[in-house]
This record gives C-alpha cells, sequence and structure tokens, in this order.
C-alpha cells in the first residue's frame, strides 16, 4: 500500500512542479485529440445525417459497416494508416509517419464512426415533423438541415464528445503512428505505457491521474449537454 | 379569363400499394377559400401535401400560376416560399414564440425590424401578444396552433393550407382560427381546409370539395342530423 501511496504522492508533486514531461504529454494529447475530433466531426456529422435521411441502395450495409467500424480495434487502424504513410506506403512521400498530424489522421479515422453513429441515433430520434415544418415555412433544404440540426443540438455534442472520449483514451494509434517520440508525439497514454513499463510507476500514476480527470470533464459535459435545458 | 391558382390533371399518389389521391382534375381560384371534407383516410392530407410542394405525386400535372410544376428541389423550394402549410399536430421549435413565428421570415432573409414588427402583428392576430419571450414548448396545446398560425401568417403566403385546424381545440380558439381565415381570404390569399366537419364549408362560405377514397367525391345529397343528446336532456331533467 505504501508503495502505490509514495507513488501518488509523487505523482502529485509531478503535476504541481509542472514537469515538462508531462505537460508536453499532456499538450500533445490535447492537441491531437481536438484537432482529431474536429476533422472527424466535420465528416462523421454529415456522414450521419446523410446515412438517416439520405434514400440509396444498400443503406442498411452501410450502416452496419458504421457501426462495425466502432468496435475497431485501434491497433488495427494504427496498422491500415501506418501502411499509407510508411516509405514504402503511397503516401509514404510525404514524411507524415512518426508525426503528431499521423497521429491525427489515424485518429480521425477510428473517431468518424463514433461521431456519426451518435449522430444518426440523434436524428433518427427527433421528431418527424421538424422538416416538413421548416420546409413549409419557406426554408431552403440547406435552413431546414440546419434547423434540424439546431433542434437535435444536444445530441451532436453527444456525438462530438463521444468522439473525443474515443481518441483521448487510446494507446494503438499513437504509438504505432506516433511512435512515441519525447516531447514530440508522446501522448499521455503512450507515456503511461512507456514509463510504467520502465519501472516508473510515479510517472505513469501522475499521467493516468490528469487523464482520468479530462475524462471525467468530459463525461461531465457530456452529461449536462445530454440533458439539455432545464427548461 | 383568370388563371387558376392551382390546376392539377391526372394527379395520382400511393403509399406503397396504397392508394393516397387519384384527382382526374381540379382547379382552384385564385384567392379562393375552399374546404376539403372527407373522412380519415380519404387523401385530405396527402393532396395538401402536394399543394404544399411538399410531396411529388406519383402520376399528372400540377399548374401553379398557370406554370407547370417540375418538381426540381429548387422549384419546390421557391414555390414553399409561396404557399405555407399548417399541419394538423404542428411541430414549435425549441425556442421562444417569437423565436417560432420569426422563422419563415428570417429563411427569407427579412430584416430584423420587419421581422419584429411582423411577429408583434401576427401574435396580436391570433390573440397572444405578450407571449413573444415564452418558451415555445410549454404552451398548451391551444396557444401552440395558435402560434402556429401566426408563424404561418407571418410568411404572408399567397396560399394558405390548414390541415384540421380546429380538430381538438376549444370553442373559443376555433372561432378565432374561423374568423381569421375567413378574414385572409377577403384580402386574396388562398386558402384550403382539410376537416372532417361537413358544415365548416356553409360557415366560411367557403367552396367545399368532397374526398372519399382518394378521389373526388359527390357531396352527400342530405347531411344525418345529429344524433339527439338523451343523456344530456336526462341530466338537465333531473338537474
Amino acid at each position: 500500500m505504501s508503495f502505490i501511496a509514495d507513488s501518488l504522492r509523487m505523482a502529485v508533486a509531478l503535476i504541481l512542479s509542472g514537469d515538462s514531461d508531462v505537460t508536453s504529454a499532456v499538450g500533445t494529447s490535447l492537441s491531437v485529440a481536438l484537432w482529431s475530433v474536429l476533422f472527424a466531426s466535420v465528416a462523421g456529422v454529415p456522414i450521419g445525417v446523410a446515412v438517416t435521411l439520405g434514400k440509396f441502395p444498400m443503406k442498411g450495409a452501410v450502416r452496419l459497416v458504421l457501426n462495425s467500424l466502432m468496435a475497431m480495434p485501434t491497433v488495427v487502424i494504427g496498422l491500415l494508416v501506418y501502411g499509407l504513410l510508411s516509405r514504402q506506403g503511397p503516401l509514404g512521400s510525404m514524411g507524415l509517419l512518426f508525426t503528431p498530424r499521423a497521429i491525427i489522421i489515424g485518429q480521425t479515422i477510428l473517431a468518424i464512426p463514433v461521431i456519426a453513429n451518435y449522430t444518426l441515433s440523434a436524428i433518427q430520434g427527433a421528431d418527424e415533423r421538424i422538416l416538413p415544418t421548416a420546409r413549409t415555412l419557406g426554408a431552403s433544404d440547406a435552413q431546414s438541415l440546419f434547423q434540424l440540426a439546431r433542434e437535435v443540438r444536444f445530441g451532436l455534442v453527444a456525438a462530438i464528445i463521444a468522439g473525443f472520449g474515443r481518441v483521448i483514451s487510446e494507446v494503438g494509434v499513437a504509438m504505432m503512428l506516433g511512435g512515441n517520440i519525447r516531447m514530440y508525439t508522446r501522448t499521455m497514454t503512450t507515456a503511461i505505457a512507456l514509463e510504467t513499463s520502465k519501472g516508473d510507476f510515479a510517472f505513469g500514476l501522475a499521467l493516468g491521474l490528469i487523464l482520468i480527470v479530462v475524462a471525467l470533464a468530459v463525461n461531465l459535459f457530456l452529461t449536462v449537454a445530454q440533458e439539455g435545458p432545464r427548461a | 379569363m383568370s388563371i387558376a391558382k392551382y390546376h392539377l390533371s391526372s394527379v395520382q399518389a400511393s403509399y406503397g400499394k396504397t392508394l393516397g389521391v387519384a384527382i382526374d382534375d381540379l382547379s382552384l381560384s385564385t384567392g379562393g377559400l375552399y374546404v376539403l371534407v372527407g373522412p380519415n383516410g380519404s387523401g385530405k392530407s396527402t393532396l395538401l401535401g402536394i399543394l404544399a410542394f411538399l410531396n411529388k405525386p406519383d402520376q399528372g400535372t400540377v399548374s401553379f400560376d398557370g406554370a407547370l410544376v417540375n418538381w426540381t428541389r429548387k422549384e419546390c423550394a421557391l414555390l414553399r416560399q409561396r404557399v405555407t402549410l399548417l399541419h394538423q399536430r404542428p411541430y414549435l421549435f425549441s425556442g421562444s414564440v417569437a423565436g417560432n413565428v420569426a422563422f419563415g421570415l428570417a429563411a427569407r432573409g427579412a430584416g430584423k425590424t420587419m421581422i419584429q414588427d411582423v411577429v408583434n402583428e401576427s401574435l396580436e392576430k391570433v390573440g397572444l401578444s405578450g407571449f413573444e419571450s415564452r418558451t415555445a414548448r410549454e404552451l398548451s396545446g391551444g396557444e401552440s396552433r395558435r402560434v402556429a398560425l401566426a408563424r404561418a401568417l407571418a410568411c404572408k403566403p399567397e396560399v394558405l393550407l390548414l390541415d384540421e385546424p380546429v380538430a381538438n381545440v376549444d370553442r373559443a380558439s376555433a372561432m378565432l382560427f374561423e374568423s381569421l381565415v375567413v378574414s385572409r381570404a377577403a384580402y386574396g390569399m388562398t386558402i384550403v381546409i382539410s376537416t372532417h366537419d361537413e358544415r365548416l364549408g356553409a360557415r366560411l362560405g367557403a367552396s367545399v370539395i368532397y374526398l372519399e377514397d382518394g378521389k373526388l367525391a359527390s357531396p352527400p345529397e342530405q347531411l344525418p342530423f345529429p344524433p339527439l343528446p338523451h343523456h344530456k336532456e336526462e341530466n338537465h331533467a333531473n338537474s
């Protein structure tokens, strides 16, 4: 027990001292996660809308694929993107492998199905009168869709937050595509895995505490967003 | 000879294998007041959906102001700025009453001052002055319908389509609806109302269109008298 208590004390001291390794890992994690979620939202929300409202062949199959992709192991996505970005890969000449950009690409792919599925659920649960009402009041298709998004905004926020939760906590993509390079591509999760395996439990615990705080903050925001206004 | 607002020719719309409407020939004149009468499932709402340019018919042609409707997305969006449908169970958007009434005007790019004036004027017409900042979702059923009517009137459409506007509303709201409809028709707005109430047409001085199984039908020869309210009389007698 004293080992854990000592480690916890050291972890708190590390956080309070503003250790550069800790702050770098936290900064990299938040930075790549936010960019990934931004890109994944730009792609995932329209995909969710299109799959819900669109009329096209194989719609059921597309939904099945989206659902399946939600459970895709992060290392598999890391492996596939690694193949694309490695020197022998089709995008190897861009020199993206082992950079934060590579992590962003992988995490974006990871978050898109999550955000698309949550968007799909939000729109499916919306009142079916929203679009006809907006249209009959003279709104264009774009204005009607915007109004629909406004009506289901809490569901959309939940989708984005769920995507963020998926990428902030993953290890596989960050490890394989970022390479866990100190002060560059090392994220909280890859640092925890590395430092714990090296025996530096206190460092791992410090980052673990921060990760838990971030995850809790995300969940808190998610809960508040889902509850909506208390009108 | 004036051009009809709508002319429908051999129009047919189905839901899977179920026939929605099948109308050989129907003209609605500009500024006319029409009442669509028919039982449940007679095609009233389907016809209103076509007239509102929300639903494209499977067959036939529809002309609006003498121009053939091609049913392209762009054309329908433009036509819907001239025609407004008030649904049987109107949906009020989240937010304030004023935001709801302003929706159609904002969609048309109206200025802030104009929107405010029209919102106030429309709410006054439906007897809801002072409701501007109220939360739309907190209104009673009757108030919600009035807000929906104010929202439709605020758009100042050339055609106002009303799907069962007085079903399940209190008598005062029903009378308000009817007087507003008659006054709008007097200003040249083409109005089509669907209803089960066979007497509504006579009350409003409207042309009555009968629908049965999706087809235009002849008016019933004699309206049945309502059953005598025996139980009420007994109650009165006892009191």
